[in-house]
């Protein structure tokens, strides 16, 4: 059980570190380079808390060794905005009340991120369906899914 | 919940990884993990070693090749899903995605992976069997092929040896006229099924000339319903001929019981899955061949 | 005894208004920015200099001795810290704090016995959680099975080895007792006709996203403890988990983090405390644990209500309800630390928004080999709004009245409030009638049933349910002991408090002496403080103080944060105001009486130019003592604490004829779901979801909806997914995510209609009622109805949740069977 050396890019900083084979790229982000916005909530692939984007794509982070992670890109909640300058999906989560606890909502926001940049004029039903690895237990998910329309609504104007 | 440790090999080719996976008897092949990887963190299961495969583009692929759609073992779910060849050539198993998993499994979920890891509610081995697939698997000794029929033993077990790599799917492509339909219940959407049906139906003249029905979730592994193919196979398709095909599928299974699902429901499921599969399957048959 | 020495004079303060600034907007919640960007602390990130990680061995076995641990091998692994048995444990640690009299002990690792599956065998502190569990697979026990008691009807009868805490007795029987309230005897023989049936409520749980963990240290120079957790109650009993850990509560610190969610799971959790601290002392280093899911799902000390319910109503042939009889067994799991305060709980609202003339409960609680029960939103009245709503729904079916009918019929009406239940308890105020009328509207219930009507000529099962259930809010402690056989921590008090100050810029500070939950404690206390001040919400911050800081503060539940922290900040807020009134009084030369908050200064009356603003006044109260009127009282800053009491608690009668006012702040609501049931498959879709709710004066609308629908989703998941299932022999059936069904987006309604019918209550500031649970409370028996509407024409009754497709076609394929 060596260790093995990696080298990622994560939110647009590269990172080389050595990892054992079995550190879950969830333990990586949160407990090596400290970016404790992505959630473990489950650990067995279901509730969707720890998902991030992997080369643009979400992945679950506990269900992905941080060693498949070589050479990847990598967006946690960390990178997608700022307190200053939210992306308008944060903006209308919180314009929306998408959220209460926020254990959820980095991974829900990453799902929707991918969702909203593969298809910026997504019907609700295919909002549903990217939604439906993501559990929460707070909202119900109507306000999640009216963020997400709110914030399509807003990318497609910034886009024009 | 974190996985016990294990050696690690980064395979860089398809030889490469055979060569480790010969080496290591111990060996798992690591592809997109997302069973794999759940289970291991959950600790029901210690490989000693992984062998990534995630490197071999060249297992990542989906071509039509004459008479068939080829699929390279590590192509991704996602990629699958949403292929406009399958969706053309084996539209059954892009009906069997929309009752697969979530967007994140899926784009890291391989179908080769998914078909070994064998889970008897999984969705493609019936897909496999229904469009008559052939499973390539490779050692080092070379390459044998296999009917997907025979592939799935039992729960989580394969007719994969310890050295094979399975390595592509064959499925010959669907006949233009041939209809199609994967009917699914679970209590929760992309979960693993309670119960779920792939049917394939010709049926040139109102008449059905051959049909295939596979259930999951009724037993230790994705069940062909020969009687059910039987009884539909000659029999005009209507309200009766649907109902006698369903009949026969319930009669032909004999699923577990769980606090999910106890056995009768399974059954009832069997029947009325098997009766919409069907009849979805006649609604899109073409007429004239 | 008159109503008027009965029920306490109001002590609100802030009557209701016809419009507020703040209060009633659907603003933006301060919580938000920090949680969308990744950026809340919750128990999880914190991170400490030295930090190690433990793990947990949880028992296989529902209830074995614990013959021998032999934890050598798990010792000698590289990076191993520490072994702790439950004996190695007693040396620094006694039992975990209990409500119950006489207690149940539990220990944080399990001492001798199990007593269920998932329970504490031994902990391991490692360098990383990783080496934690592997030393976890190399400690080697042996146990030597006991009977696992699984059925609560069965436990019942226990004797000898099946007794889980034999020096409680020879028996799993934790309590029983039986209350009579009123003229039932009568009432019954008058009856027309009694309304007969069993219900089985299923176990669930509040299983909030984020589990329970702490991250303790240990200072040998000081002997204090400082733990950092999603715990609550810390500021109210927390000397309690000082109790469990040997020291005396001063050498004891508890900081709260954020908390991913609790839906009353987290009420004080102290179990994941006592041990990380215990373990920290032990190793001399912060030990972090964090349960994961499956020590969350097997032990977290906070599954739901589950129990059995034998039920009688009495009714007339005219419809009215007279009498309700009800014998419940209530399955506690293997310890029994709130006693049985669900029930103390349930009693507040037992006869539901109607006019029911008398009540009798026998409740048996009873010891099985199962995770504990906690509180999970509803603490218990959930489940005695579903036993009221499906008898009376069962009495309208027995005489062919129509559903809304003798609702109306039965209900408490709006000039017979402040009214007092046989129990003795009080609902404050209340329309129900109107909330009745605004959601048959909100769901265009007529039209839905003329719909219905013809989609049942299709071949379509389409069913309408109709709930108006209680939403009691503002919980009193006198519920976790009422039911009492002998006395015992009698408490009366359950105030939650703030501490207030404006800094010399004008800025103002909130400290929280409870935690954030999920819920939106900041929002409400900037509202509730803009309001008072007439300050820009901008210019206000809100912290959490810690143990060491706290005051008095019992914490969120019982949907009573809001009721509690608005209180609390208004008491906080006069005194500051008072203060800034004399100072302002004193430096423009005018009478205190002809001053007033405008715009964020104190101003003239009828001359707003004639001001100083806030941030002017306290830079004087802070700089300028010399300018400020000359009064020993009036010392230099703007600071304040209030401690907010229980606006109306009252003690149970001695004899036991009614257990005083402990539950006052009556909300309520009314459920409409419309929804389709394949009955092929017993998969349900929900056609329509219509929710009233009358939660008083609401703080922020935007926020309330948020609780109803959230809380209507949980409710649908108890109602339709959620079970915590252990077979014959205790094993958890469904410890994992993949089985234990929580709602995802996909069965969730996409479009819950919110109604809101506002009855301020006399007596809390501003009339305002809590409304985080409601939801919850209100979507089970609609969901029931609605089904057992549904398949009418196969002659279906439901008396068990969940209504799983597996159950639910059971159910069809019986009607069919009989027809």
């Amino acid at each position: 059980m060596d260790s093995v050396k990696i080298a990622l890019t994560v939110n647009g900083r590269r990172h080389e570190r050595e990892v054992e084979p079995r550190r879950l790229l969830s333990d990586f982000l949160r407990e090596d380079l400290r970016l404790t916005g992505t959630h473990l909530a489950c650990e067995h692939g279901v509730c969707g808390s720890c998902t991030i984007l992997m080369n643009g794509q979400t992945a679950r982070s506990c269900l992905t060794f941080a060693v498949m992670a070589d050479g990847a890109e990598i967006t946690t909640i960390e990178g997608l905005g700022s307190v200053e300058n939210m992306h308008p999906l944060q903006a209308a989560f919180w314009e929306k009340h998408g959220l209460q606890c926020g254990f959820c909502t980095p991974g829900m926001l990453m799902s929707a991120l991918e969702l909203l940049r593969e298809n910026p004029d997504a019907s609700s039903e295919e909002i549903h369906q990217a939604l439906a690895g993501n559990l929460c237990r707070c909202t119900g998910y109507q306000t999640i899914v009216e963020a997400v329309e709110a914030a399509a609504e807003t990318m497609r104007g910034a886009e024009r | 919940m974190k996985p016990a440790p294990f050696d690690y090999v980064r395979a860089d080719s398809v030889e490469g990884a055979l060569s480790a996976l010969a080496e290591q008897p111990e060996a798992r092949v690591l592809a997109g993990g997302q069973s794999l990887i759940a289970m291991m963190n959950l600790r029901l299961l210690k490989p000693g070693c992984l062998i990534d495969i995630n490197r071999l583009s060249e297992l990542d692929y989906i071509r039509a090749e004459g008479d068939e759609l080829a699929i390279g073992a590590l192509t991704r779910h996602t990629a699958a899903a949403t292929s406009p060849l399958v969706a053309e050539h084996c539209p059954l198993m892009t009906a069997a995605y929309g009752h697969i998993a979530n967007r994140a499994v899926r784009n890291r979920g391989t179908v080769g992976g998914n078909l070994c890891h064998a889970d008897p509610a999984s969705e493609n081995p019936a897909v496999a069997i229904a469009s008559g697939a052939t499973l390539v698997l490779t050692s080092l000794d070379g390459e044998r092929r296999i009917a997907a029929e025979d592939f799935f033993l039992s729960l989580y077990e394969t007719a994969a040896e310890q050295n094979e790599l399975l390595t592509e799917i064959r499925i010959p492509k669907a006949p233009a006229n041939q209809g199609w339909s994967f009917q699914e219940v679970s209590t929760r959407k992309g979960d693993f099924a309670l119960v779920g049906v792939a049917a394939t139906l010709d049926c040139p003249n109102g008449t059905c000339s051959d049909a295939r029905v596979v259930a999951v979730g009724v037993g230790e592994r994705a069940e062909r319903l020969g009687a059910a193919e039987t009884a539909i196979k000659g029999a005009v398709v209507d309200e009766a001929g649907l109902a006698a095909a369903a009949a026969a599928a319930r009669d032909a299974v004999d699923p577990p019981s769980d606090f999910h699902a106890d056995s009768e429901f399974r059954r009832d499921l069997v029947f009325t899955l098997t009766r919409r599969a069907l009849g979805e399957a006649h609604g899109r048959c073409g007429k004239g061949g | 005894m008159t109503l008027d020495a009965y029920i306490p004079p109001s002590r609100q303060t802030e009557k209701p208004r016809e419009s507020y600034q703040w209060i009633g907007k659907s603003m933006k919640r301060v919580e938000d920015p920090r949680l969308l960007v990744g950026r809340g602390i919750f128990a999880d990130d914190i991170n400490l200099p030295e930090m190690a990680h433990a793990a947990i061995l949880r028992s296989p076995h529902a209830h074995a001795v614990i013959k021998s641990i032999d934890k050598s091998k798990a010792e000698a692994l590289p990076g191993v810290l520490c072994v702790m048995t439950g004996a190695d444990a007693a040396k620094y640690t006694g039992p975990l704090p209990s409500w119950a009299n006489p207690p149940v002990h539990q220990h944080c690792i399990a001492q001798d016995k199990v007593r269920h599956v998932g329970e504490a065998v031994a902990a391991v502190v490692a360098e990383t959680r990783y080496i934690a569990e592997d030393a976890c697979d190399l400690i080697e026990v042996a146990y030597e099975p006991l009977p696992a008691v699984v059925d609560l009807e069965a436990a019942l009868s226990s004797t000898g080895d099946a007794v889980l805490h034999p020096y409680r007795g020879d028996t799993n029987v934790a309590l029983a007792r039986t209350f009579t309230f009123g003229t039932v005897e009568e009432d019954f023989a008058k009856a027309d006709r009694v309304i007969e049936r069993r219900f089985r409520w299923p176990r669930s749980g509040g299983t909030p996203m984020e589990t329970h963990g702490a991250v303790a240290s240990y200072d040998p120079g000081t002997g204090k403890f400082t733990i950092h957790a999603n715990t609550s109650m810390y500021n109210y009993c927390g000397w309690m988990i000082a109790d469990s850990l040997g020291v005396p509560a001063h050498k004891l610190n508890i900081i709260p983090t954020l908390a991913g969610g609790s839906f009353g799971a987290k009420l004080f959790s102290h179990k994941p405390c006592v041990l990380a601290a215990t373990l920290a002392r032990a190793t001399d280093r912060p030990v972090k644990f964090m349960e994961d899911r499956i020590d969350n799902t097997t032990g977290c000390d906070a599954h739901g209500s589950d129990r059995v319910y034998y039920a009688k109503l009495a009714i007339q042939d005219d419809g009215t309800l007279l009498s309700l009889k009800t014998h419940i067994i209530d399955d506690y799991g293997a310890y029994f630390q709130f006693g049985v305060g669900q029930h103390g709980n349930a009693l507040s609202q037992c006869v539901g928004p109607y006019q029911i003339n008398s009540v009798e409960v026998a409740l048996e609680a009873v010891l099985t080999n199962k995770c504990q029960q906690g509180a999970y939103r509803g603490f218990g009245s959930e489940v005695a709004n579903f036993v009221i709503e499906r008898l009376v729904d069962g009495a309208a079916a027995e005489l062919g009245m129509d559903v809304v009918d003798i609702r109306r019929k039965n209900f408490i009406t709006p000039d017979q409030f402040p009214y007092l239940i046989p129990t003795g308890n009080m609902y404050d105020s209340g329309n129900y009638q109107a909330v009745l009328d605004e959601a048959l509207e909100l769901s265009e219930y007529e039209s839905w049933r003329a719909k219905q009507a013809e989609m049942r000529k299709e071949g379509r099962y389409v069913g309408i349910g109709v709930a108006t259930c209680q939403e009691r809010s503002v919980f009193s402690t006198t519920e976790f002991w009422m039911w009492n056989l002998e006395p015992g921590g009698e408490w009366t008090s359950s105030p939650d408090a703030v501490s207030l100050k404006i800094d010399p810029t004008g800025k103002a500070f909130v400290t929280l002496h409870s935690p954030f939950w999920g819920n939106s404690p900041e929002t409400v206390a900037v509202q509730v403080l803009a309001e008072q001040l007439t300050l820009d919400p901008s210019n206000i911050e809100v912290t959490y103080s810690d143990s060491d800081h706290g005051f008095n503060s019992t914490g969120p539940g019982g949907s009573r944060f809001t009721v509690m922290v608005a209180g609390a900040v208004v008491g906080a807020a006069h005194q500051l105001k008072k203060k800034l009134l004399r100072i302002a009084g004193h430096l423009m030369e005018a009478d205190t009486a002809d001053l007033e908050f405008r715009d964020g200064a104190v101003s003239l009356k009828g001359a707003p130019d004639k001001r100083l603003t806030i941030a002017e006044l306290a830079n004087t109260a802070h700089y300028f003592r010399l300018d400020l009127p000359e009064d020993m009282d009036l010392t230099s800053g703007l600071d304040a604490s209030y401690v907010y009491d229980h606006p109306v608690t009252t003690l149970p009668a001695k004899d036991n004829s009614h257990l005083g006012i402990f539950y006052p702040i009556m909300g309520h609501m009314c459920h409409i779901p419309v929804i389709e049931v394949d009955i092929e498959t017993g998969k349900i879709s929900f056609l329509n979801y219509a929710a009233v709710h009358d939660c008083g004066t609401m703080v922020n609308p935007m926020t309330l909806k948020g609780h109803v629908r959230g809380g209507v989703v949980n409710g649908i998941g108890s109602a339709l997914m959620e079970h915590y299932h252990y077979d014959e022999t205790g094993q958890l059936q469904n410890s994992l995510f993949t089985d234990y069904l929580v709602p995802s987006i996909m069965e969730s309604p996409s479009d819950i209609k919110i109604g809101h019918v506002v009855t301020p209550s006399p007596f809390t500031e501003y009339g305002i009622k809590g409304g985080g649970e409601g939801g919850r409370m209100g979507a089970p028996p609609a969901l029931a109805a609605a089904i057992e509407d549904a398949l009418r024409p196969l002659g279906v009754t439901i008396d068990e949740l969940p209504l799983s497709p597996n159950r639910l076609r059971r159910l069809i394929r019986e009607a069919q069977g009989r027809s």
